[in-house]
């Protein structure tokens, strides 16, 4: 297991930036659409208002895309170890959501990110 | 502006449960994929004879399922609340993926990859703690 580790590395990080681009693609989508959620009714017409944008499709086969190469990492390696190095995708939706949503990240939360990273080195290490 | 974007008792309640029903679809997609653990994948087009043996398995079908339910709630929490706050603060999979695959799945977890989740927890909570913060002024 500890020679393919870089290679489930990689594979992860396509999962994760695959998984990002379509958490990207929902959320400003939700943010066009401005509903106010308050019951399953209208979480579901939310649903169904999301469902009607082309883009979204784009995200849900990023999704798809994103399952495939974490079904066949969950395959190789313990849940544990895989779950532990998905964490890199905490750094990847918070760096595009202050590059592309424009939300802002002050220095307690740039701080929260390294030590994020470094739970993610021990938990390689380890 | 008609939507707070500050987290509420009621949205924590959907972040975790999302994060249960996260959890299961965790543990049902890796006993799927452990039907495929003989299989040696060299090529492109072994991913083939990878999706011929996951796909019968009732576990991935179950997963899949979970990821429906996910899709709903998750969407209705971003609705609410922004991306950079609503990630960070589904963590809970962090204590129970750990758990789940140390008593179901048998699986061991060393000390050191012990002390690396409470530091991925730690900084987790940091960067919510931030983004509520950050969300109070406004």
């Amino acid at each position: 297991m500890k020679q393919h580790i870089f290679l489930i590395i990689g594979l992860i990080a396509i999962t994760d930036l695959s998984d990002t681009i379509s958490q990207l693609i929902l959320k400003s989508s939700i943010n066009k659409i401005d509903w106010h959620v308050n019951s399953v009714k209208k979480a579901l017409y939310l649903v169904w208002q999301l469902i009607k944008i082309p883009r979204v499709w784009l995200g849900f086969f990023l999704s798809g895309v994103s399952l495939l190469f974490w079904l066949f990492v969950l395959s190789r390696t313990d849940l544990s170890l895989a779950f532990s190095l998905d964490s890199m995708r905490y750094i990847m939706i918070t760096l595009a959501s202050v590059i592309f949503l424009k939300e802002k990240a002050g220095l307690i939360r740039w701080m929260g990110i390294v030590y994020v990273v470094f739970g993610i080195i021990l938990v390689t290490v380890g | 502006m008609t939507i707070k974007k500050q987290i509420t008792f009621k949205i924590l309640i959907f972040l975790i449960s999302t994060d249960l029903m996260e959890t299961f679809a965790q543990f049902c997609f890796k006993k799927s994929a452990a039907s495929a653990k003989f299989l040696t994948i060299n090529h492109f087009s072994d991913g083939i004879l990878f999706l011929k043996a996951v796909l019968p398995s009732g576990f991935l079908w179950l997963g899949l399922l979970s990821v429906l339910l996910i899709f709903i709630t998750w969407v209705t929490i971003l609705s609410k609340i922004d991306l950079s706050v609503a990630v960070p603060v589904a963590s809970f999979s962090y204590i129970a993926v750990p758990l789940v695959s140390c008593i179901f799945l048998h699986e061991r977890i060393s000390a050191l990859r012990w002390f690396g989740i409470v530091f991925i927890l730690l900084g987790v909570i940091l960067v919510s703690v931030s983004s509520r913060q950050r969300e109070k002024p406004a």
